[in-house]
């Protein structure tokens, strides 16, 4: 940067951190919040990746009811590897890391987060825990399912010593994360932008801050627990000796239930920003969002045992444990009520994003309904540990966090890249992955009602039509995303430039060029209002106000 | 409202201004509370576990093992409450500028902070001394899970203490600005904090 350029952001009240000039302080150890989301988006992508591999490697065994692809070992081994690269390494930074530094500062007018090196931390606590766990294969791999539960987590060998001091690693990150961003968000934003008038997926991030924070602590400390009972022995979780393994899983769930709503809560957010771009409406709601999401967020703490109801806790725990978890159904229902309202009347412009977000709406609303199904502690007894629970969950984690993700990554990609993406392959994308995604996902929930057991190597030849029909749409499911990889290849190649703002959105980000330059904001912008006020005009001081919400594209 | 630092080291080369160094310090003050928070759901987790073991032993504490003696828990006790009695007057000779009071403060508040750990040692050997130990049961687990956590955070909480000691001695901290002395002091009394939970579960209940 030119003394010049210094001079101008120095006298606009912007900090300056000189952009660094070595390729190594530049995108390695960067401490710019741009280059670390785009860090996090790298490494997480390609866990996802890696933990997709690692499912088509569990429906190729299952494609025959006796298959000999995998040994039973193996098979384990699998799923396990897909949930914790899944939830951990691939959802989590995702939509924390890689959203949320990338987004959220130039939402709040910021320029970077309120600590800049402890960001650059948390990402270097990532490579390392990922490198940790993919070694655990040559050492005897963790094989007792992303949860671990003892006892059987701890009659294994060597793996769940890599397994817990891997998550604990990206769990420190994690955790300073969420410390880092709800900083930023209570202390950095703009002048004027008062709690109300904060864009909905800066509420969304704030919000999984604080679940961060309060969480991810009590999963380190029920990785701490299991670890030392691994390597010293010590007695917590073994029966012989005074110790109970439920409390392992309530230590566990207290964490994991609420990390359900950490993957999920901020992808509230990106469908509260690309519904009212795409609808030319003002959301509908606002304030209704903002809250539901806190009382999600509160309510997270109070159902943990809903996991746990086929452990024997007794009917005075399971009771009000089921009442509370068809509550946080209404908070829910409150958002996704506000989401079609806003598409009520609306003149849509269904692009990618968009698509994206309508079969998130879709999807995850069912998702949501079969989770009230498994509240009801009778239904849960008998569809506990069968594939129903697995339609479940991926209708939840497939159908809302990654449809969210990829809406989001079509909607945000041109800010960074400053290039967009094909629509027509991202169309293609859209219909081939939903309509994929249905014919897997569906048919495990009638195959778990009719009482195929999960984490199982082999099954009863009466499935086996079914789970053929599963494989083979899962395989051509995971081939779906290869449009997606030569998407973005060819958009950082040939994509048409995007222009500062492509969608014609209104939030701050899109105030700036694309790809924002490295200090954000040349002069420090300040809010009059909600950004969401499609038709009135734009809410921000000089030179902001003049920019056009006209799409582009 | 000036929104727009960040961490300073990075934005300017010259020493802050007093608008900086007040909104850099509230960030970081905000932070560091965030800390000591996500730090307090480690040991309650803990408790928690505790509290579920022995809730489900049919006796407590488990046949052969007796309670830890309260009077060395007490004589513990009394020395890191102390110690936090005193790392509050050396902070406040500080801010009065009275650098000499600080300097005996702290050091006695470190001295405490010492003899409370090598009480710690005394109390563990005196357990293994009579068999009870880490691995043998629910109560070992839990007792020497909680306590060696937080015997950790004194430990670090004593470095913390030197460190900072050695920067005012070295002239980083004034009246107006000693964030990173506060930041000990606080974490100090957290410590403390956390050792009243622990007394009483241990000790008393």
């Amino acid at each position: 940067m030119s003394t010049d350029t210094i001079e101008i952001l120095r006298r606009a009240g912007a900090p300056i951190h000189p952009e660094p000039e070595s390729f190594v302080k530049r995108y390695l150890f960067s401490i710019d919040h741009k280059v670390i989301g785009v860090q996090y988006f790298i490494v997480a992508g390609l866990m996802i990746l890696l933990s997709g591999l690692f499912a088509e490697a569990i429906r190729v065994q299952l494609t025959q009811p006796h298959n000999s692809f995998l040994t039973a070992q193996q098979f384990n081994e699998a799923f396990t590897f897909h949930g914790t690269l899944m939830v951990w390494f691939g959802a989590i930074p995702l939509v924390t890391g890689a959203f949320g530094n990338c987004v959220m500062p130039l939402q709040i007018g910021a320029r970077d987060v309120a600590f800049p090196w402890l960001n650059m931390f948390s990402f270097w606590t990532f490579p390392p825990a990922v490198l940790i766990l993919l070694s655990s294969l040559a050492f005897g791999a963790p094989d007792a399912g992303w949860t671990e539960y003892p006892p059987v987590s701890l009659q294994a060998g060597i793996g769940i010593v890599f397994w817990t001091t891997a998550v604990f690693t990206v769990g420190i990150g994690a955790t300073l994360t969420g410390l880092n961003f709800l900083t930023t968000v209570v202390k950095m934003r703009a002048p004027g932008m008062t709690f109300t008038r904060m864009p909905l997926f800066v509420w969304a991030t704030g919000v999984t801050s604080i679940l961060s924070l309060v969480a991810t602590t009590a999963l380190a400390s029920a990785l701490g627990s299991l670890f030392l009972s691994h390597v010293f022995n010590i007695p917590f979780y073994d029966p012989s000796r005074g110790g109970t393994v439920v409390l392992f899983q309530h230590m566990f769930w207290f964490y994991s239930h609420p990390a359900v709503y950490i993957m999920i809560i901020p992808i509230f957010g990106v469908i509260s920003e690309v519904i009212p771009t795409f609808a030319r409406k003002p959301i509908f709601g606002y304030k209704l969002i903002a809250y539901s999401t806190v009382s999600i967020a509160l309510l997270s703490f109070m159902v943990w045992a809903h996991h746990m109801f086929t452990s024997g806790l007794g009917p005075w725990v399971t009771l009000p444990f089921m009442i509370l978890t068809m509550i946080i159904g209404v908070p829910t229902g409150i958002k996704i009520f506000s989401w079609v309202a806003t598409l009520f009347g609306a003149n849509m412009r269904l692009t990618t994003p968009m698509l994206f977000s309508l079969g998130f709406l879709s999807t995850f609303t069912l998702g949501g309904i079969t989770g009230i199904m498994l509240a009801s502690v009778p239904v849960d007894w008998h569809e506990h540990a069968t594939y129903f629970l697995v339609a479940h969950i991926h209708y939840v984690l497939f159908g809302g966090t990654v449809m969210g993700v990829l809406s989001g990554l079509y909607y945000w990609w041109p800010k960074f890249t400053g290039r967009m993406m094909s629509e027509t392959l991202g169309k293609w994308h859209f219909w081939l992955t939903f309509i994929f995604f249905n014919t897997t996902f569906l048919p495990m929930h009638l195959v778990g009602l009719v009482g195929m057991p999960r984490r199982v190597a082999y099954y009863d030849p009466a499935y086996h039509a079914i789970n053929l029909f599963i494989s083979i749409n899962a395989f051509i499911l995971g081939a779906c995303f290869l449009l997606l990889i030569f998407n973005m290849f060819w958009s950082l190649k040939k994509g048409p430039a995007a222009g500062p703002n492509p969608w014609g959105a209104r939030t701050l980000e899109w105030m700036i060029s694309s790809p924002p330059p490295y200090y954000n904001f040349k002069e420090v912008p300040e809010v009059y209002a909600q950004p969401y006020g499609y038709g009135e005009p734009l809410p921000y001081n000089a030179p902001y106000d003049q920019m056009s919400t006209t799409p582009t594209y | 409202m000036a929104v727009h630092t960040e961490a300073l080291e990075y934005a300017h080369h010259g020493p802050m201004t007093d608008e900086e160094y007040v909104e850099q310090r509230d960030l970081r003050f905000l932070g560091f509370l965030m800390f000591l928070f996500t730090d307090s759901i480690f040991f309650t987790a803990y408790i928690f576990a505790y509290l579920y073991l022995r809730s489900a032993a049919p006796v407590w504490p488990p046949v052969g093992i007796e309670r830890p003696d309260v009077n060395l828990g007490a004589a513990n006790a009394i020395a890191l409450f102390g110690s936090g009695i005193t790392a509050h007057y050396a902070m406040t000779r500080l801010k009065e500028n009275r650098l000499s009071g600080y300097i005996w403060f702290t050091i006695a508040t470190i001295i405490l902070g010492i003899l409370f750990l090598l009480g710690q040692v005394y109390e563990y050997h005196a357990f293994y001394h009579e068999g009870v130990t880490w691995a043998g049961s629910t109560f070992g687990a839990s007792f020497f899970t909680l306590t060696g956590l937080h015997g950790f955070h004194v430990f670090v909480g004593v470095w913390f203490l030197i460190a900072t000691f050695a920067q005012t001695l070295a002239g980083k901290y004034s009246p107006s600005r000693h964030f990173g002395l506060t930041a000990a002091t606080l974490y100090w009394h957290f410590v403390d904090v956390i050792w009243v939970v622990l007394f009483f579960l241990f000790y008393i209940y």
